[in-house]
């Protein structure tokens, strides 16, 4: 097993409510695997994937990767384990407006210590892989929505992570670009990586190995498609 | 509109009460350190302008050439020059003759001191005066006239009511009754009389004085009122042939300068009309004031404003970009462009004006402070401040306002929107920011780091060692007078006071009021050398009191009989021991101090053979270079000293308790002279106060600058830390530690400061080393003034952007990436 997430719970506290955005998740992941999470609007499908993204700590659970604990390692260890083993897709981008599509997704890299020459070929490697090397100068602001969606999956995988993330990836995007994305996505699972995905679309989730169903912060059903 | 932009301002001091604060307080600041500097740069600028008449005033002044010693300017001249300049030039209208001394009134044997002139009765018609009571053309007339000051006048009646009454005035030791003829209107405006308490016209005696009667001895200063302006210039041009005409004299004439009198000799007119900075560079002449000082303190107050405008630009283009989306939306919706130019420009206006009304009560609150500081009659002139401040606030609210009020009215609402982050307002703006921050530190910088350099040097001078040993020793007032029985009598009486270790007589003291100067002539193996000799007189245990320091050869001796100076009537025939100091060696062109001993020097009238050499002595202005001595003993056995000097070294004694023995061991033999024993550093307070003065203006500026630049720092890393959540949450994701975070954005705001410092650093030392080479003893820059000043100011700024960052840094991704 590569993840395996148990008793994990996310309280919202603020001044006057508390807000339970997970009550009580149980899931485990294998290598290779391939993952669409569904659910309503606020059921808490953005919090579960940014615990599994350590961008966000659970209030209590164990989260183990790969066999190691995540949830006792302090902070400067998660950047670490970031840097090494995830890419994230989010669904609004995410991308620097200040940086060139190159240098966004060279950032990727950039705290990996790495150099510079290795640096650029994967760079210029995962835009190829997503098609938009010819726009590697410009800016976020002067892409397409599709265009930029590609670019920040060119970030999420340049570094060839064990695990992708990707939170709605074709929630804004039209059919043909959702569908294109959704095409990168099958191919690096083909390639290796393990796909934890949340989608709003039915058909996008068809095309995962397994799909979660949430309802208010909890998983109710968990059913492997059929190839 | 007025209501919508009062609203909109209202709304966001609600809503970023940081932003419009620091923006407000910042700008207010810069305002009143502004306005408080322009009045004193005003004040000193103003100074003497005032007086009436003030085109056609001038002082005359010496120009002394003598050999061995760089010729100098002296501010007045002898009184003997007056006749002939009556006689030869019909463009003088009236002439006043000025001699400042220190009258005191005594009460049951209590003296008080006044700041006094003895002057003639032309005064008034010179200065054009007010008189609060009394007539200005006859107050001065009778001889026992007094005129007093407002405040003088308090003082000792408690009311200005006073004509007519009886002052018992001292001078020197006799005590007069005047009869007071004129009170002094109180003025506002500066000028060189303004510290003027008492007037009384001189005595008969005065007249036979040798500066009334000799060209090359003075004791006070000559004013003249031309008759037309332009008659400066051709007055002055004729001086020359005046002095040639006049001073050389006849062959007996001892009190004529002999032959080419104009080769050491001039006299000039000085207008009163700016002397104020041309004194600063004419000796002895005390209220000059260093014009580049001055407007050096200008350009502070200046730079001050600037750094809060430019506070107030950067935070104003910052906040346009947080503010970006909201515009693009409302021009969406249909806002023209113009409503929105108008709305941005009101808002800056308006903050602008809340500003001057702060930053002018701030300057209400500093006046009086930098008054104090300064010592000068300092207040607020609304003339002034009510043409300035307008002008600023209109200024500051545009350089403010047009930036984002162009920016964001002329933003294309689809390229905002389509953004996914809001916009700093681009490039441009960043680099903007970059150069004002830059030029901010930059400034802040160079001020703090002139300030070090200043507030060291002033402290050097207080400290620097004076080539004798200033603690436990006091030095008395001068003993009027060539009494031979009465000196020895004093001698004796502050020997028996317990503590006294020694006491002695010496005719120079720090800050010395009367000097005696001449040519002395030593044949040397290469032809005759000439060098003029400051000359000083001292008795027995002289040496032990100021503990000089002895270079070569010995001290006087009073078991050698050939040490004491001849009486006046042998000194044509005897040969007297002398020491001189390191400089006047060195001018005679000896190699070593050793190679001076046994040599003989002489004036023609005194021949004197040297037998020790001491270290320089410093009696005065740091700022002037030691003049070449010659020391002479006097044992009191023969020969009464000149109006001697007291000293005295004590012991185990505090020193206010033995000033107090000492003066009621004077009051024993000297009951009619006031007597005040003080410590070298009280008598030489006045060469330092000016330098330490502006030195304070200067602390005060700089901590203003530093303040007003850290500010605008604080602003701009508060802004950019809330532009950059976004970022710095992707960064995150990304597997940045919050160290390489905190790194990024401190290299991000260091990097402008750093360049600043870069800049600072050869401006300042530009400039203080002008300023240091005024003194003749002085500090040396050292690298350590530049490396407080950057280490501090790097300092300031991380902190300020620690502070800032910090908690960004730390915070979970997720929540960063959230917040759009
Ligand atoms: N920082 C927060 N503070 C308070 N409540 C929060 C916070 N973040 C999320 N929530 C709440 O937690 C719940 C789950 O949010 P989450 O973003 O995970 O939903 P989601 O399933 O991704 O919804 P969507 O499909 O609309 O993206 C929601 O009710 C939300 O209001
Ligand atoms: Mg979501």
């Amino acid at each position: 097993m590569l993840i395996d997430l148990s008793h994990i719970q996310r309280l919202y506290r603020s001044d006057e409510v508390e807000t339970t955005a997970l009550l009580d998740i149980h899931l485990g992941i294998e290598a290779g695997e391939f993952v669409a999470i569904m659910g309503p609007s606020g059921c808490g499908k953005s919090t579960l994937l940014n615990i599994l993204g350590t961008i966000d700590r659970p209030t209590s659970g164990s989260y183990s990767f790969g066999g190691q604990e995540l949830t006792e390692l302090g902070e400067a260890a998660l950047a670490a384990f970031r840097r090494e083993n995830l890419g994230y897709v989010f669904q609004s981008f995410n991308l620097i407006d200040e940086l060139t599509i190159e240098e966004n997704i060279e950032l990727a890299l950039i705290y990996r210590r790495m150099p510079k020459a290795e640096r650029r070929h994967r760079v210029a490697h995962a835009m190829d892989h997503v098609g938009i090397a010819h726009r590697a100068r410009h800016y976020p602001s002067q892409l397409s929505g599709g265009q930029q969606q590609r670019a920040a999956i060119a970030r999420a995988i340049v570094g060839e992570p064990r695990l992708i993330l990707a939170d709605e990836p074709t929630g804004n995007l039209d059919t043909e670009n959702g569908a294109q994305v959704m095409d990168i996505l099958q191919r690096l699972n083909d390639e290796g990586a393990t796909i934890v995905m949340v989608t709003h679309s039915p058909s996008h989730a068809d095309l995962a190995k397994r799909r979660v169903d949430m309802l208010d912060g909890q998983v109710v059903i968990s059913v492997r498609n059929a190839i | 509109m007025l209501a919508t932009i009062l609203k909109s301002v209202v709304r966001q001091i609600r809503r970023h009460p940081l932003y419009v604060g620091l923006n407000v307080f910042g700008l207010a600041l810069g305002i009143g350190v502004f306005l408080t500097l322009a009045l004193l740069v005003r004040y000193e600028y103003g100074f003497n302008a005032a007086l009436p008449d003030v085109d056609r005033l001038v002082r005359v002044d010496t120009r002394w050439s003598l050999p061995g010693t760089a010729p100098g300017e002296y501010a007045g001249s002898t009184f003997h020059a007056l006749s002939f300049l009556r006689e030869d030039f019909p463009e003088i209208e009236t002439a006043a003759r000025l001699e400042n001394t220190g009258l005191s009134t005594v009460r049951e044997g209590n003296f008080t001191a006044f700041v006094s002139g003895l002057t003639d009765p032309s005064f008034f018609r010179v200065f054009g005066l007010k008189l609060l009571h009394g007539a200005p053309d006859e107050a001065l007339a009778r001889p026992d006239g007094l005129v007093l000051s407002e405040r003088a006048a308090i003082r000792l009646f408690g009311t200005t009511d006073v004509m007519g009454r009886t002052v018992p005035v001292n001078r020197d030791g006799v005590t007069v009754n005047h009869t007071v003829t004129g009170v002094l209107a109180r003025k506002t405006t500066p000028d060189f009389l303004s510290d003027i308490e008492m007037l009384a016209p001189f005595a008969s005696s005065d007249l036979t004085r040798s500066c009334f009667v000799a060209w090359g001895s003075d004791c006070g200063r000559l004013y003249l009122k031309l008759r037309r302006p332009g008659d400066i210039v051709s007055v002055n041009a004729r001086m020359r042939d005046f002095v040639i005409r006049h001073a050389a004299g006849a062959d007996s004439d001892a009190n004529a300068l002999g032959m080419h009198p104009e080769k050491v000799f001039g006299l000039s007119l000085a207008p009163l009309r700016g002397a104020r900075f041309r004194d600063f560079h004419v000796l002895y002449a005390d209220d000059g004031v260093d014009r580049t000082v001055i407007n050096s303190i200008g350009l502070m107050g200046l730079l001050a404003l600037a750094l809060a405008c430019a506070n107030a630009i950067n935070l104003a283009t910052a906040r346009a970009g947080l503010r970006a989306r909201e515009v693009a939306i409302r021009k969406t919706l249909g806002a023209s462009r113009k409503v929105l130019f108008v709305q941005f420009m009101g808002e800056a206006m308006l903050v602008a004006v809340i500003a001057g009304v702060l930053g002018l009560a701030l300057c209400e609150i500093l006046v009086p402070e930098v008054a104090s500081l300064t010592g000068e009659a300092l207040v607020v002139r609304y003339g002034l401040v009510g043409v300035l401040l307008p002008l600023i606030v209109v200024a500051c609210g545009f350089a403010s306002g047009v930036y984002p009020s162009m920016v964001l009215s002329g933003y294309r609402p689809a390229a905002v929107l389509a953004a996914a982050r809001m916009p700093s307002g681009g490039r441009g703006a960043a680099r903007l920011r970059d150069a004002l921050v830059t030029g901010q530190f930059g400034i802040a910088v160079t001020i703090v780091i002139c300030m070090l350099v200043i507030n060291h040097q002033t402290d050097f001078m207080r400290t620097a060692d004076p080539g004798y040993v200033r603690s436990g020793l006091l030095i008395g007032s001068a003993m009027p007078g060539n009494d031979l029985a009465a000196q020895r009598r004093m001698l004796d009486a502050l020997r028996a006071v317990p503590g006294v270790v020694a006491a002695g007589f010496g005719e120079l003291a720090p800050s010395p009021d009367n000097k005696t100067r001449s040519t002395y002539t030593y044949d040397g193996p290469s032809g005759p050398v000439h060098v003029h000799l400051l000359q000083d007189i001292v008795s027995t245990s002289y040496f032990e009191v100021y503990r000089p320091r002895l270079l070569a050869g010995r001290w006087f001796d009073t078991a050698r009989g050939l040490d004491d100076m001849p009486a006046r009537d042998e000194t044509r025939t005897r040969t007297a021991g002398a020491v001189l100091n390191a400089s006047a060696v060195s001018r005679f062109g000896f190699a070593s101090p050793a190679e001076a001993l046994g040599k003989v020097i002489g004036t023609g009238g005194i021949t004197a053979r040297i037998i020790g050499v001491i270290d320089d002595v410093r009696f005065e202005s740091p700022r002037q270079a030691i003049y070449p001595e010659i020391i002479f003993f006097d044992t009191l056995s023969k020969r009464p000293f000149v109006d001697p000097i007291p000293a005295v070294r004590f012991q185990g004694v505090v020193e206010s308790d033995m000033a107090r023995r000492l003066n009621r061991a004077w009051a024993g033999v000297l009951p009619d002279v006031a007597s005040d024993f003080s410590a070298v550093d009280a008598r030489m307070a006045a060469y330092y106060s000016g330098d330490e003065r502006r030195g304070r203006i200067f602390t005060l500026g700089a901590v203003a600058a530093l303040l007003i630049a850290c500010m605008g720092l604080y602003g701009l890393a508060a802004f950019a830390a809330a532009r950059r959540v976004h970022e710095i949450g992707i960064r995150k994701t990304l597997g940045a530690t919050g160290r390489q975070i905190v790194t990024l954005l401190l290299g991000d705001f260091l990097r402008p400061v750093v360049v600043a410092c870069l800049l600072a650093c050869p401006i300042a030392w530009v400039v203080m080393r002008r300023w240091l080479a005024g003194f003749d003893e002085r500090i040396a820059l050292t690298p350590a003034h530049f490396l407080i000043a950057v280490a501090g100011a790097v300092a300031i700024a991380i902190l300020t952007v620690l502070g800032q960052t910090f908690h960004l840094a730390r915070a979970e991704p997720a929540r960063a990436l959230r917040a759009e």
